[in-house]
C-alpha cells in the first residue's frame, strides 16, 4: 500500500455484513480510533436493523482553528450533498462525539454498483467532514474565484492540536504545513524525506505537478501569524494549487491528499524504518555465515544438524528444542 | 503517555492460523485474517552487482517493492491469481519463524486494516506459552523502534482465554484452557495467572484436522464435489452442520431411522461451469468432531481422546492444584464451537475422574471416603475469540497501562525488558 | 577517500594478528574462576599497552589486549544527522543479537560506538586468521550499510515524493 485509502475498511465491511442481511435483527456497539484521532461508534439495535447509528469524533483543533458549531465549516453542506435522502443528521449528536448521523440502509439505491459506491462514500464520512473547508475553497479555485470572506491565511484542523494553512487567492492557492514529530529518528528521516520533496518535482514527468518548497523556517506566506502555531520540528512545506489541479473528478483525490499529507509522511517514515530492519537482518544473516567459515569442525556439526548452521540466532535454537518437547 | 491511555489499547492476538485484531473495549475483534504474508520476491532475484546507474533503478524497484505485499485473504487471492506472489506463513506451531514477514504483516494490521496511529496507542500482544524469551525482545525491538508505540504488553495466550471467561463475577486465575484452533491443540494448565509449563499437552489434532476428515467421509461416500473446491466446501460444511454426538452408535441409528431429520443438503455452485450442484450431509455432521473423543476413526499415528489428555495433564500438575483445575476447564479457540461439546467433553473427563476416585476408595475398603472432585467445562458463546476478547477486557482496565513497558523504559534499559510481563492486578 | 581506508583496515589487521595471542589464565583473585582481564582491569602484570588507531577524529579504534582477553573497540563516523541515527540504530540491532555473534560485547564501550570482546577460548574454537577476517569484514560491513542506508533512505523520500506528486496530474 503505497497510497492512504480514504474509507475506512472496518466502517466498510460492517456496512457491506450489514446491507447483506438487512432483516436479520442484530445488536451491534463498536468503537474505534483511525489515524489524526478522528474516532468512531457504530450503533445497531435489535429493534431497528435498518437503521445505523454513526457517530464521528474530529480531532481537536487548535486555537487558531476551533470548529464553529462542533463542526467545520461547510461539512453539514458536505454531508447532504453526498448522502442525501439516506443520512439523517442527529442534533445535539451522541456525548463525546462532534457528529451523529442515522443512516437509513432500507433507502439505499438496488444497483449494486451504485449501491458499493455510496457505501464507500458513507465509509470516507472522515473525507466529507474534515475536508470539507478545504473542499470549498478549492471548488472557489476550479472556478478562478476567491470564497466571500475567506481572502487571507487562514488554518484549518490537520491533527490534534494541530493545524495546516491555506493561501486562498483567485488564481492559486498556497498551502503550508508546518511538520512535527515525536520522536527524534522520525525527526531526522522525515527531515530528509521532506527534502526530497523538492527535488522531486524538478524531474521531468512531474512538471505539471502543485510547485513545492521545504524551508526550516516559516515561509513569508505565513508573517503574521501567532508564534505557537509556527513551532515546526521538521520544517514548513509549501504546496501551490493551480487550477487544473482540483478540475472534475481530481478534486476529491487532491482534498484527501492534503488533508492527509503529514500522516502519509509518517506511515512511509515507519515503513522504511521496518524495510531498514529486513536489510539489517539480511547483513546479519551473512556475517554469521563468515562468522561461521571461521569454525573448522563446523563441517562436521553441519551434517548433524541436517544441514543447519550450527550456530544460528539462538532464537532457532531454542525453538527446535522447544519444538521437540511439544508433543508428548 | 497520558494522551494514548485516554485512547482505548489495540489487541493484536497472532495465532499460527489466524489473526485477530481490534481495539479494547470492544467485544468482537474488527478484523479476523488468516496469518500470511503474500510477497512480491522479483526484486529479491536481481543480482546486486551492476553498473552504477543500473543499480539506482533497481534500487529504486527494490526500495518501493517492499510495499507490494498484501496479507490476510488478499494475500490468499493474490497468491492464487498471479504467479509473482509468494505465500509465507511467519508463525509455525505458535513461534515466529520469520521475522521480515511479521513485522510487514504488523505492519499492514496497523496501517491498512485498523487504520489507527501506533504512536497514540498502547498495544497488547499474544503469544504462545513456552515462547523463548528473545522472541519478546525481537517483538518489542520491532513495536518501539519501528512502529514507536508508547507501551507493550505481551500476553499469553492462555491467561488471556482465562481471562475472557468471567466479565462481572470474580474472574478465575487458575484453570485448564483447552486451546483447539486450526493447526494444533494445546492444554494448557494455568496456576493464578501463571502457565505451569511442563504440564502443557499438545495433541496433534484440530480445526484442520476435523475439515480433513469431513472432506474424505464425503469423497468415499462419492458426493459431487467440485476437487478443488473440496477443502472449502469441507470447511463450510464443518462450521454449520457439525455437532457433538453423545454415543456414535446412537447418533448412527438416529441417522438411520430419521433420514429426513438427520440429513441436511448442501448446494454449491462449480466454479468452472457455472452449474449449481447439491450433494447430501450425513454421517459425517457428528464422525467430525468425533476425532477428538476418538481419533483412531481418524488416524492411526495418534490415539488419546481428548479428556483423557486433559486428565493427564492435571495429573502432571502440581497436587494442590488439581482441584482448582479441574473445577475451571475453559475452552478456547473456533473448532470447540461444536454443539454440545463441553458436555461431552465434561461428561467424558468426569467418567475418568469417578473411576479414580472409585478405584482408590475402593483401595482403601472404603474406610476412608475422599470428597468428590468437581469437573466443569465452562463455555461460553465468546469462545471462538476467547485469547482475544481476554485481551480486550485487560486492556480495559485501568492498572494494565501500568504494567507495560513504556518506550521510555525501552530506550532506557534496551529489549531485555519486554522479557517479563508480569501478572497484574486487574486480572483478578 | 577509499585509500585511507584500506589502510585504516589494514593497519587494524596488522595490530590485531599481533595482539591475538591468548593464552588460558585462570583468575587470580577468586579460585577456579576464569574471568577476561581486560575487563577486571585489576592485576596490570596481565594486561599490555592499549593501541588507538585513529583515521581522523571521528573514527578511531581502540585495541586493548590482556593475557587471555582482547577488546576492540570502534567509534564509527557519523557525517550528519541522518548518519548519526542510522548507525545508532544498525548498531543497536546488532548489540542486541551479541549472543549469535559471540564476540561482539552487549554494550559498548563508554566513548564508543560497538565493542568485541575475544577471549582464549574463542580463539580455542576458532581459526585466528578467519577470526580477523571476521572483525575486519564486520568493520567494512557497518561502513558499507550505513552508506547504503543512507542512499535507501533518500531513494525512498525520491519515491515517497514522486507518488504523493503523481496523484495532482
Amino acid at each position: 500500500m503505497i497510497l492512504l485509502q480514504s474509507p475506512s475498511r472496518f466502517l466498510l465491511q460492517t456496512l457491506l455484513n450489514r446491507v447483506q442481511n438487512l432483516e436479520k435483527g442484530v445488536e451491534l456497539d463498536y468503537q474505534w480510533v483511525e489515524f489524526d484521532d478522528v474516532r468512531y461508534h457504530v450503533q445497531v439495535s435489535m429493534k431497528y436493523p435498518q437503521f445505523l447509528l454513526l457517530s464521528v469524533s474530529l480531532p481537536t483543533p487548535a486555537q487558531e482553528a476551533v470548529f464553529s458549531g462542533g463542526l467545520p465549516f461547510g461539512a453539514i453542506e458536505a454531508i447532504k450533498a453526498s448522502y442525501g435522502v439516506l443520512v439523517q443528521i442527529l442534533d445535539p449528536p451522541k456525548d463525546g462525539f462532534n457528529l451523529t448521523l442515522k443512516l437509513n440502509l432500507s433507502k439505499l439505491p438496488p444497483d449494486e454498483e451504485y449501491k458499493h459506491a455510496l457505501l464507500v462514500k458513507i465509509a470516507s464520512v472522515r473525507e466529507v467532514v474534515l475536508g470539507a473547508p478545504l473542499r470549498v475553497v478549492l471548488k472557489h479555485l476550479a472556478s478562478r474565484t476567491v470564497a466571500p470572506d475567506i481572502n487571507r491565511p487562514f488554518a484549518l484542523v490537520h491533527r490534534p492540536k494541530e493545524s495546516f494553512f491555506l493561501v486562498p487567492q483567485a488564481e492559486k492557492v498556497t498551502v503550508v504545513f508546518p511538520m512535527r514529530f515525536k520522536d527524534s529518528i522520525d525527526t531526522v528521516l522525515a527531515t530528509s524525506f521532506l527534502q526530497e520533496f523538492v527535488e522531486a518535482r524538478r524531474t521531468a514527468g512531474l512538471n505539471n505537478a502543485p510547485p513545492c518548497l521545504w524551508s526550516p523556517s516559516p515561509p513569508l506566506e505565513l508573517r503574521g501569524t501567532a508564534g505557537e502555531a509556527l513551532s515546526a520540528n521538521a520544517g514548513f512545506v509549501t504546496f501551490v494549487i493551480f487550477p487544473r489541479h482540483v478540475e472534475g473528478k481530481k478534486l476529491d483525490r487532491t482534498v484527501w491528499s492534503l488533508s492527509t499529507f503529514r500522516a502519509y509522511v509518517s506511515y512511509h517514515v515507519k515503513c522504511s524504518e521496518g524495510f531498514m530492519h529486513t536489510r539489517m537482518r539480511r547483513r546479519v544473516e551473512s556475517l554469521i555465515q563468515a562468522l561461521d567459515r571461521a569454525k573448522p569442525d563446523l563441517e562436521k556439526s553441519k551434517k548433524t544438524v541436517q544441514g543447519r548452521s550450527f550456530k544460528r540466532l539462538s532464537l532457532k535454537e531454542a525453538h527446535t528444542n522447544s519444538n521437540s518437547q511439544r508433543w508428548s | 503517555m497520558d494522551s494514548a491511555a485516554s485512547r482505548p489499547a489495540v489487541v493484536i492476538d497472532n495465532g499460527t492460523g489466524y489473526t485477530k485484531m481490534g481495539f479494547a473495549g470492544n467485544v468482537e475483534p474488527c478484523f479476523i485474517a488468516p496469518t500470511v504474508v503474500a510477497v512480491n520476491e522479483s526484486f529479491l532475484n536481481q543480482n546486486r552487482s551492476s553498473t552504477k546507474g543500473n543499480w539506482l533503478a533497481q534500487h529504486s524497484a527494490g526500495v518501493m517493492a517492499d510495499l507490494d505485499f498484501f496479507i490476510g485473504d488478499e494475500a490468499i487471492a493474490r497468491s492464487r491469481n498471479s504467479s509473482t506472489y509468494n505465500l509465507s506463513y511467519p508463525i509455525v506451531h505458535g513461534q515466529v519463524d520469520n521475522w521480515d514477514a511479521m513485522e510487514r504483516f504488523w505492519q499492514q494490521c496497523i496501517f491498512n486494516y485498523l487504520r489507527c496511529d501506533p504512536e497514540d496507542h498502547y498495544f497488547l500482544l499474544t503469544e504462545s506459552p513456552l515462547t523463548a524469551p528473545e522472541s519478546r525482545e525481537y517483538t518489542g525491538e520491532i513495536m518501539f523502534e519501528t512502529f514507536n508505540v508508547p507501551g507493550l504488553y505481551i500476553a499469553v495466550q492462555p491467561v488471556l482465554a482465562l481471562a475472557a471467561g468471567y466479565t462481572t463475577s470474580k474472574c478465575e486465575m487458575t484453570g485448564v484452557v483447552v486451546d483447539v484452533g486450526d493447526g494444533a491443540t494445546h492444554v494448557v494448565p494455568v496456576a493464578d495467572g501463571y502457565v505451569i509449563g511442563s504440564s502443557i499437552k499438545s495433541i496433534p489434532i484440530a480445526g484442520k484436522d476435523v475439515t480433513l476428515f469431513v472432506q474424505q467421509l464425503m469423497r468415499e461416500r462419492g458426493e459431487h464435489v467440485p476437487p478443488e473446491d473440496s477443502f472449502e466446501v469441507a470447511r463450510k460444511v464443518k462450521e454449520m452442520y457439525c455437532y457433538t454426538s453423545s454415543d456414535i452408535v446412537k447418533e448412527f441409528n438416529k441417522h438411520d431411522k430419521e433420514p429426513g431429520k438427520y440429513i441436511k443438503h448442501w448446494r454449491g455452485i462449480k466454479p468452472k461451469t457455472g452449474a449449481p450442484y447439491s450433494c447430501d450431509v450425513g454421517y459425517e455432521r457428528f464422525l467430525g468432531p468425533e476425532i477428538f473423543f476418538n481419533p483412531e476413526i481418524y488416524s492411526s499415528d495418534f490415539a488419546t481422546p481428548l479428556p483423557a489428555v486433559i486428565d493427564k495433564c492435571i495429573q502432571s500438575a502440581p497436587i494442590d492444584t488439581r482441584r482448582a483445575l479441574y473445577k475451571n476447564i475453559v475452552l478456547s479457540g473456533g473448532s470447540t464451537m461444536f454443539k454440545d461439546f463441553h458436555r461431552r467433553l465434561q461428561r467424558d473427563v468426569k467418567k475418568i475422574v469417578d473411576a479414580r476416585v472409585l478405584a482408590s476408595d475402593s483401595r482403601l475398603d472404603g474406610e476412608v471416603k475422599s470428597q468428590p472432585v468437581e469437573v466443569n467445562v465452562v463455555s461460553h458463546p465468546i469462545q471462538r475469540y476467547a485469547v482475544w476478547f481476554g485481551g480486550s477486557v485487560l486492556a480495559s482496565t485501568p492498572e494494565f497501562f501500568a504494567a507495560c513497558h513504556t518506550k521510555a523504559e525501552y530506550e532506557e534499559y534496551g529489549a531485555s525488558i519486554c522479557r517479563t510481563n508480569p501478572v497484574f492486578k486487574g486480572m483478578y | 577517500m577509499a585509500n585511507t581506508s584500506r589502510l585504516y583496515f589494514t593497519c587494524i589487521r596488522n595490530t590485531l594478528e599481533a595482539a591475538m595471542c591468548l593464552q588460558n589464565f585462570p583468575c587470580q583473585e577468586v579460585e577456579r574462576h576464569n574471568k577476561p582481564e581486560v575487563e577486571l582491569k585489576t592485576s596490570p602484570e596481565v594486561l599490555l599497552n592499549p593501541v588507538l588507531i585513529c583515521r581522523n577524529e571521528a573514527e578511531k579504534c581502540l585495541i586493548e589486549t590482556s593475557i587471555n582477553s582482547l577488546r576492540i573497540s570502534l567509534k564509527v563516523k557519523q557525517a550528519d544527522e541522518l548518519e548519526n541515527i542510522l548507525t545508532k540504530k544498525f548498531l543497536r540491532f546488532l548489540s542486541m543479537r551479541a549472543e549469535a555473534f559471540q564476540v561482539l560485547r552487549r554494550k559498548p564501550v563508554q566513548g564508543y560506538d560497538i565493542s568485541f570482546l575475544i577471549t582464549n577460548y574463542h580463539c580455542e574454537d576458532m581459526q585466528k586468521h578467519k577470526l580477523i577476517d571476521f572483525i575486519v569484514q564486520f568493520m567494512e560491513d557497518i561502513d558499507k550499510e550505513i552508506s547504503e542506508l543512507k542512499l535507501s533512505v533518500n531513494t525512498r523520500g525520491r519515491l515517497v515524493a514522486t507518488e504523493f506528486l503523481k496523484q495532482f496530474i
